[in-house]
């Protein structure tokens, strides 16, 4: 029989007490734990929101523009580079995106993972006006415009099919089947969408083949959206990597709306983290509380100890064996309690989440349970090596 | 073996000073078994506890086996109780969530030595108890738990045993079976000092002390009792 059983048997005939003392433990871990869950559903929402923003990559063609000059008379500004991407770049791109966001997930995948939408602009005129048609693959457009909602009709799926959007329709007085004539190829408008407030409300869409033959401008694309799979993805990479290895390109990552939205999130989570911490404390001063009563009632206990033989090494051993089986419980009681805490006020801080348990916090609760009552027992345990045996006895 | 040299213990200070023993001095010769008498409050306890190194003392020496042990810091009073002194008393101090064995058992615990289960048994043999081993103290009698707490004074083999009345809380008949136990162990080399308040049980011993206001009154041999 080991000491650390001995303590084990003890703290089973004082099981009330632990467990008493192991509340103290609870309270800190649950409310850290709770706190944790829930920022971290709020943290998923709020990344879902953040999809529904479109692509996290733009790649357009790299223009520069040169202001001429010759001594202070102005000769006009001078476009170099090309003003389309050779659609044979497209397989590079994606090559590029899914290589890395397979390298940060560490996926063996071999199938397409990130959307990469082509688009094409092209300037017409139809009954007189002006109109912005563009060219979309109907699929990957689809997955990246999540937002879309088609008011009247249905979503396009031919080559000879166009997707107005709502300010458009009505400017221009389209209605469902009519028929737009396009460099001699006629298009049927299939669907008007709901108003976005972008760009999208002003524009026709139609799908990219049909537009890059109508107007001679075969294997051409004006621009690519890219949506990588995850939050986590590194856009920023990526785009690097497009704009080092695939000349005439120019590749910006969108992360303003990401940053601000994260950036209020980990802010209320840090307050809420410091109050978890003040939940900590409490519950340190908590165990400490009761761990003195305990050294207090086990008085006697501590003296026939120490009359028998142990040492004052090892009246701390038994304190911090008892800690450490406090911690336990209240690690595992703290993580039940947590993640029912995060469940039931989850959805009211942030609304709509589905708060679900998060099994990495559960080691996370029982070392910082066990650290908080170790920590808690340092100095009841000092204490109780400083009774004095003939004193302990004396005191019964 | 044991020289105690003008020990003194005074508790408290002005108004509430106690003096509590008073220039004591004692010899006590290995295998020697001492009975400590005098009425309540006259040191007995206090006396005992000094010797133990279970409290310190105001001034004088203790010395044991040629070393003062009254000086002595924590540590080396530590391995003092692991093996040259034990203790017996009057309300058994036995560990409630311990069986009767791992109560024996304990002081090996405490000295890294956890695998001696067998040495154990056999000492609560020694004392009858080996049918009771698997029960808690609530579960055994006052005798039985005297026993027990024999046992584990036993089972580092110590040269002294010092007992603070230790059959002070049982009848008769289990007063004189633990009164045996200890004049058996006596016979084996064992030191005995023992406090009581029963002539009865201090006629068994060699040498008899009374305390009074902290002062031994009067030292008896056996050899004188009989003349």
């Amino acid at each position: 029989m080991k000491l650390y059983q001995l303590v084990a048997k003890d703290v089973v005939r004082r099981k009330r007490r632990v467990l008493y003392a192991a509340l103290g433990v609870v309270i800190g871990t649950m409310t850290v734990v709770g706190i944790l869950t829930i920022t971290l559903a709020g943290q998923a929402r709020v990344y879902n929101q953040l999809e529904k923003y479109g692509a996290n990559l733009t790649v357009i063609p790299a223009i520069s523009n040169l202001d001429m000059k010759l001594g202070d008379l102005s000769l006009g500004t001078l476009t170099v580079g090309e003003n389309y991407i050779p659609e044979e770049k497209l397989p590079e791109i994606r090559q590029i995106t899914d290589g890395k966001i397979k390298e940060a997930l560490r996926l063996k995948d071999q199938g397409d993972i990130a959307t990469i939408a082509p688009k094409l602009y092209v300037k017409t005129q139809v009954d007189g006006k002006s109109v912005i048609m563009v060219g979309v693959d109907l699929e990957e457009e689809s997955e990246i415009k999540t937002w879309w909602k088609v008011r009247v009709g249905e979503y396009f799926k031919q080559a000879d099919q166009a997707l107005v959007g709502a300010v458009a329709a009505e400017l221009l007085k389209f209605n469902m089947g009519d028929r737009i004539p396009l460099n001699g190829t006629d298009i049927t408008i299939t669907g008007v969408l709901e108003e976005t407030g972008s760009n999208d409300d002003y524009q026709v869409f139609v799908p990219i083949e049909t537009l890059q033959k109508a107007f001679g401008k075969e294997g051409l694309i004006s621009s690519i959206d890219i949506r990588a799979l995850c939050n986590a993805c590194p856009v920023e990479i990526i785009a690097d990597e497009i704009n080092q290895n695939i000349p005439g390109v120019r590749a910006v990552a969108v992360k303003q709306i990401a940053e601000t939205e994260m950036g209020m999130v980990e802010k209320m989570s840090k307050f809420m983290l410091a109050l978890a911490g003040v939940a900590l404390a409490l519950g340190c001063f908590g165990v400490v509380n009761t761990m003195m009563t305990s050294v207090h009632e086990r008085i006697k206990d501590i003296g026939i100890m120490r009359a028998v033989g142990a040492s004052r090494n090892q009246i701390i051993k038994v304190f911090i064996y008892e800690a450490i089986i406090i911690g336990i419980v209240g690690g595992i009681l703290g993580y039940v309690a947590g993640t029912l805490l995060a469940y039931a006020i989850g959805p009211l801080i942030f609304e709509g989440t589905v708060v679900t348990y998060v099994p990495k916090y559960f080691p996370l609760s029982l070392v910082l349970a066990t650290l908080i009552a170790v920590i808690a027992t340092v100095y009841p345990a000092f204490r109780a090596t400083r009774i004095k045996v003939a004193d302990s006895f004396r005191s019964l | 073996m044991l020289e105690i040299k003008n020990v003194s213990k005074i508790y408290g200070e002005g108004i509430t000073k106690v003096v509590a023993l008073n220039d004591v001095s004692l010899w006590v010769n290995r295998g020697d078994f001492v009975a400590v008498m005098g009425p309540s409050g006259s040191g007995k306890s206090t006396f005992l506890n000094i010797i133990g190194g279970l409290d310190c003392l105001s001034s004088g020496e203790v010395i044991l086996e040629g070393k003062r042990i009254d000086n002595l810091d924590e540590n080396a009073l530590v391995d003092i109780r692991r093996g040259e002194i034990a203790y017996v008393f009057q309300q058994y101090h036995l560990l409630p969530s311990l069986t009767a064995l791992e109560n024996v058992l304990l002081p090996l615990i405490l000295c890294g030595m956890d695998k001696e289960t067998k040495k154990a048994s056999d000492i609560l043999k020694r004392v009858g108890l080996e049918k009771r081993a698997g029960h808690k103290p609530s579960q055994l009698s006052g005798g039985e738990q005297q026993r027990v707490a024999i046992a584990r004074a036993l089972v580092n083999d110590p040269s002294l045993i010092l007992a603070d009345e230790p059959t002070g809380n049982m009848d008769r008949k289990t007063g004189r079976e633990i009164l045996s136990l200890f004049e058996q162990l006596n016979m084996e080399g064992h030191s005995i000092i023992m406090v009581t308040h029963n002539p009865e049980i201090a006629e068994h011993a060699g040498k008899i002390i009374v305390l009074q206001d902290g002062r031994i009154v009067s030292e008896i041999k056996q050899k004188e009792r009989k003349q």
